[in-house]
């Protein structure tokens, strides 16, 4: 039995702080939507970003269309400021759990695959229970935007197919 | 012999009456001076305790119906009692009463005077004739009290009913309820008639009377010479003089046949309509209760009973009714009984109630022809005196068609029909005929009614304008006491006891008083005549009725105004939704099933939905599409799980049957059995077991279904204006699957509809539109709706955002001038279609929105799952040939709907309030009253609800509401 040496400990070092980095993004996204803090939410794209929310049924069909689809970070901000400003639905809290964390690759340009479940469980004002919004799993691509990571893709894919009624604020 | 414990002695007070089970048997027993007497603890008349009775005289009276017996002889005494009590042996053991129940307690009578009078015959009657025409209750009263006076002639007895004198009452009630035959209704037995030398002549008519010779016509050609002549022949049911009232279906109830025929209607009926709202009629509905029928009671009068009690009396009637879940109309102005399929339809003023029998019991009409050939003074009755005796000498008339001889507090004379007084008339004409002075002092007239549980009992002579004055707290329930006083003179009229017989008997000395009756705070609550209902709710009286039963019907009852109200029940009621499956999704309507682009190949199918009902689309080797239920033939499994899929055939995996891609069965497993054992049998045919089809048509690439066969083409179900929009969307190009979206929603499907048949809100609600001057109250816009009003277009054509009219603008709520999207591209309209409207939302009857948003194009599917939510499924889709940047912004375009988009998750939270709204405040009803001047169908400005009243007066034909 050799002892590991100093270069497989940098990797595995490495592979420990990008896996602690995605968590620390993630734990900071959920932040960000539990707190209704949407438009720094938005800022957590990156400029040409593409963020899907898109039901099981559809992922595994390749079919494309999703309960929200927005190609750039543009849309995503559109998004962000018309749910604040003009969407009109009854008061609620979210909360994102999100677990399960991989990382799937490092592209030599950088790219980062990861994956992840989530849960997001939803709360109205006027019943006790935490309803279970949605489960799913994201799909992610990160990419280092001067230093910091910034999500480039992010493809919600959700196992309950029902959705409760609306989904009014972002996964 | 067998001496068996029975009580202890001192727990008999003198003067009392206990209840014990000796040996199984119920037995009473009585202490009367210290002596000990038994009989059988229930009344030989109806079942009632005779614990529960009144011990006076050395006599027990009953509860129920105040029949007396001997307590030491156990001989009935009065009636309505016709058979004696049985007595027991009593033996007294230090503190053990003992009795033996194979012992008679046979005892001489202590009861010094015969309750029926005593008289000495009139000579003259002897061996004279008596005929009695009319074989009821009140012949057999007649001829006991004629014999018991002493009258030794004979007795003719006529009646045009097969059976022997037999009493109504029990009709109503017992016989309805699987308790009653006609042996216990029976008055006078074959045995009774023997005895009592009674020669029949039943099935008989008699035609007419000849006074002058003494004869009596019989339809037979027979002649009967009589001497004296007793008329009863009582009357018959009052028939509706309105179109359909003959209809198979319709019953009155006045003979034991009658009864039958009505209880073997309660038996397969869900809802019976009673028409009157009267004693029988309430009855018979206590009785469709009691069977899990429910009741709609339709009363002409603005309160039941106003032409025979007080106001006040008939709404406590009706509480009770109400309290127990029959349905009472007042005021009800019935037009016709019409053939409803299978039902009747009862059509009043205001709508038509389905049910599956009617009921009539709107009264009796005396028969007096007879009467009128012998030249009898009839003034709506036979007038009578006191004994019975007609305006020709040597005929009587007696019960429901004579007049009682004392007139009401108005003067006018009116017919009593109650149970007593044909026993009584009966009994004082027949001792009248055989010549005895009647010394039997009149009693005041008494009623009885058995409904819901209670037994109510009335006595006096009341007025319908009498006060009326409740004694204590307990209303309309069990105990309720009320009083009726005459408001002229103060005196007390009569008693109304709801199961509280000591309350009458305690009448029958208080209505002999001749000073007003005193009014006391404490314990009298003078009733309102109009319905002040302050003080006592229904609900409060559904309380103390505990337990009481959940309502079985409902009032369906379109508000007045019409069309621009829509009463909640019409959103939030399970029958209603009920009869929508069956009157809508599964009636003469084309339903979306499906895209043929998502079943392309032979075997390809998907699972979709009929109204609420499951069914698979499947394309068969043949290219033709089916659709059946998703529901195995077998045991009723919904055997096809996967959303869609390619498959050769379906098997249901509990037992698997096979079907084909048509829904025919093709394989039974062991349909031969095992050795010869078991299996189906011979006759068994696969033919005759598939699953259910339905009729299937398709327009341009989109799937229909329904359960109706005979269906007109889709192509005239929508009518050409609809069509051509549907067609400008689907416009021959090839459609391509974009995906889909699937949400429930808790609100009432058709709100959905109205939604989108309400261009008033587009502005209001989504301001993200008019935010962004995307869409401004001025666009140009139309809100189609079909001739039948069931489908609608709602169509807007796109303006530029620039050319908003300061006006439009403050329309626009939310109008926020330099307010701009990043990616405002997404709004763009490529005009691909040959439409002058940039957006159409065609909501097609029953459960499909075709959207297309600019060019966000999809299908939105209703699948109801009950009054409170459905389930929608969104096809999306575009056409083959999309460049994939067309694709895009479709799929970009998307962002405005769905349950997540823009407008879409709006529109789902507003549906979700409404619904919200109308079952935590119920009963209420919506204001649908914007563009009055379009009553209902299209109108050209956003701010118009006749889309919607144009849908409801369509669904309330279809419904028949």
């Amino acid at each position: 039995m050799t002892r590991p040496s100093y270069a497989d400990s940098d990797a595995r070092l490495a592979s420990l702080l990008l896996h602690h980095e995605i968590a620390t993004f993630n734990n900071e996204y959920a932040a960000a939507l539990d707190e209704q803090r949407l438009t720094d939410w938005a800022e957590m794209f990156a400029d040409d970003a593409l963020y899907v929310i898109l039901s099981r049924e559809n992922f595994d069909r390749n079919l494309p269309v999703g309960l929200i689809y927005c190609e750039n970070k543009g849309m995503i901000r559109d998004r962000a400021f018309a749910l604040k400003e003009t969407a009109m639905f009854a008061p609620r809290y979210l909360r994102h759990m999100i677990a399960n964390q991989a990382v799937l690759s490092e592209a030599p340009d950088g790219t980062i695959t990861a994956r992840a479940n989530y849960v997001v469980l939803q709360v109205l004002y006027d019943r006790p229970d935490a309803t279970l919004h949605q489960v799913g799993v994201y799909h992610d691509k990160f990419r280092r935007v001067d230093g910091v990571l910034k999500l480039a893709e992010r493809r919600c894919v959700y196992d309950n197919l029902l959705v409760d009624n609306a989904l009014c604020l972002p996964i | 012999m067998a001496w068996l414990h029975a009580a202890s002695l001192n727990s008999i007070r003198d003067g009392a009456v206990v209840s014990a089970d000796v040996g199984g048997t119920p037995v009473a027993l009585y202490n009367l001076g210290g002596e000990i007497y038994a009989t059988h603890g229930i009344c030989t008349h109806a079942l009632a305790l005779l614990s529960e009775g009144w011990v006076e005289d050395g006599k027990i009276e009953c509860p129920l119906h105040q029949g007396q017996f001997d307590i030491r002889t156990g001989k009935a005494l009065c009636a309505p009692l016709t058979q004696d009590l049985r007595t027991y042996a009593v033996r007294v053991d230090g503190d053990d009463i003992l009795v033996d129940l194979d012992q008679h307690g046979a005892r001489p009578s202590l009861t010094s005077k015969k309750t029926e009078s005593t008289v000495q015959p009139d000579k003259t009657a002897i061996a004279a004739t008596a005929v009695i025409v009319g074989a009821g209750q009140t012949a057999a009263a007649a001829i006991r009290a004629l014999r018991s006076a002493g009258f030794n002639g004979a007795i003719d007895l006529v009646g045009d009913e097969v059976h022997l004198p037999y009493e109504r009452p029990p009709l109503s009630k017992d016989m309805l309820l699987g308790r009653g035959n006609l042996e216990a209704c029976t008055r006078l037995s074959r045995n009774d008639a023997d005895s009592l030398g009674v020669r029949l002549h039943l099935g008989q008519r008699a035609v007419s009377i000849d006074s002058a010779e003494k004869l009596v016509h019989l339809a037979s050609g027979e002649t009967l010479p009589y001497d004296t002549l007793l008329i009863a022949t009582g009357g018959r049911a009052r028939r509706l003089g309105i179109p359909g009232s003959d209809r198979a279906g319709v019953f009155h109830l006045r003979t034991i046949e009658d009864a039958a025929a009505i209880d073997r209607a309660f038996g397969s009926a869900t809802h019976v309509a009673i028409i009157g709202g009267g004693f029988i009629g309430l009855e018979l509905a206590s009785a469709a209760v009691a069977r899990d029928v429910a009741v709609t009671v339709l009363e002409r009068e603005p309160e039941i009973m106003m032409r025979l009690l007080p106001r006040p009396l008939g709404r406590t009637f009706r509480r009770v009714a109400e309290a127990h879940g029959v349905d009472v109309r007042l005021n009800a102005d019935i037009r016709e009984i019409t053939q409803r399929g299978s039902k009747l339809g009862i059509v009043t003023e205001q709508d038509t109630i389905e049910v599956d029998a009617v009921l009539v019991g709107i009264g009796l009409e005396p028969v007096l022809d007879l009467a009128v050939t012998a030249g009898c003074a009839v003034a709506g009755g036979i007038e009578v005196d006191a004994e019975g005796r007609t305006s020709i000498p040597g005929i009587w008339a007696a019960g429901d068609c004579t007049l009682h001889h004392i007139p009401k507090s108005d003067g006018r004379r009116v017919r009593l029909e109650s149970w007593h007084n044909a026993e009584e008339q009966g009994a004082a004409a027949g001792r009248s005929m055989a010549g005895a002075t009647c010394d039997a002092v009149m009693k005041k007239p008494w009623f009885w009614t058995d409904q819901f549980g209670l037994n109510i009992q009335m006595i006096g002579s009341i007025h319908a304008n009498d006060m009326v004055v409740r004694h204590g707290d307990i209303d309309a329930a069990a105990g309720a006491i009320y009083r009726t006083i005459d408001r002229e003179t103060g005196l007390l009229t009569g008693v109304i006891a709801f199961s509280a017989p000591d309350a009458i008997r305690q009448a029958r000395h208080d209505l002999e008083a001749t000073t007003p009756f005193v009014l006391d705070n404490v314990s009298n609550v003078v009733l309102a005549d109009d319905e002040s209902e302050s003080n006592t709710s229904p609900s409060e009286i559904s309380a103390m009725n505990a337990p009481s039963s959940l309502a079985l019907t409902k009032r369906y009852l379109w508000p007045q105004e019409g069309l621009t109200r829509i009463p909640d029940w019409v959103y939030t009621d399970e029958t209603i939704y009920e009869r929508e499956v069956e009157k809508i999704f599964h009636g003469r309507t084309w339903n979306y099933v499906a895209l043929e682009c998502e079943v392309p190949n032979p075997g390809d199918y998907i699972r979709s939905h009929v109204g609420p009902t499951p069914v698979v689309v499947a394309r068969a080797e043949d290219g033709s599409i089916n659709v059946f239920e998703n529901r195995c033939a077998h045991r009723a499994a919904e055997f096809c799980r996967e959303l869609s899929g390619n498959a050769k055939e379906f098997v249901c995996p509990y037992h698997q049957w096979s079907y084909d891609l048509k829904g025919n069965l093709a394989g039974v497993p062991f349909r031969r059995g095992v050795n010869g054992k078991g299996g189906m049998p011979a006759d068994f045919k696969t033919a005759d077991h598939g699953l259910r089809k339905l009729n299937v048509t398709t327009h341009r690439g989109v799937v229909f279904a329904s359960y109706n066969d005979t269906m007109e083409s889709f192509e005239d179900y929508l009518g050409p204006e609809v069509l051509s929009e549907f067609d400008a969307t689907f416009d021959g190009r090839k459609l391509k699957l974009l995906g889909y979206y699937r949400h429930s929603l808790p609100g009432n499907w058709k709100l959905y509809h109205e939604n989108l048949k309400d261009p008033y809100h587009a502005t209001l609600l989504h301001t993200f539109l008019v935010t962004f001057g995307l869409l401004v109250a001025g666009n140009r816009s139309l809100m189609l709706a079909d001739p039948s009003g069931r489908h609608g277009v709602m169509a807007s054509a796109k303006s530029d955002g620039k050319t908003v009219t300061s006006d439009a603008k403050k329309e626009m709520r939310a109008y926020r001038e330099g307010m701009t999207l990043e990616e405002p591209r997404f709004m763009d309209f490529i005009d691909e279609f040959k439409s002058p409207w940039s957006v159409t939302m065609s909501t097609i009857w029953p459960n499909l929105i075709v959207q297309r948003e600019m060019n966000t194009l999809g299908i939105r599917q209703i699948v109801p799952t009950g009054p409170h939510e459905f389930i929608m499924k969104w096809t999306m889709f575009g056409f083959e040939g999309d460049s994939e940047e067309m694709t895009r912004h479709r799929l970009r375009q998307g962002n405005l709907m769905g349950p997540a988009g823009f407008l879409g998750l709006e529109d789902n939270e507003a549906i979700k309030f409404v619904q919200d709204g109308m079952q935590r405040v119920p009963n209420g009803e919506h204001l649908v009253k914007l563009d009055p001047e379009i009553e209902a169908g299209t109108a050209d400005s956003l701010i118009s609800e006749a889309a919607i009243r144009a849908m409801y007066k369509h669904w309330r034909q279809e419904m028949g509401l």
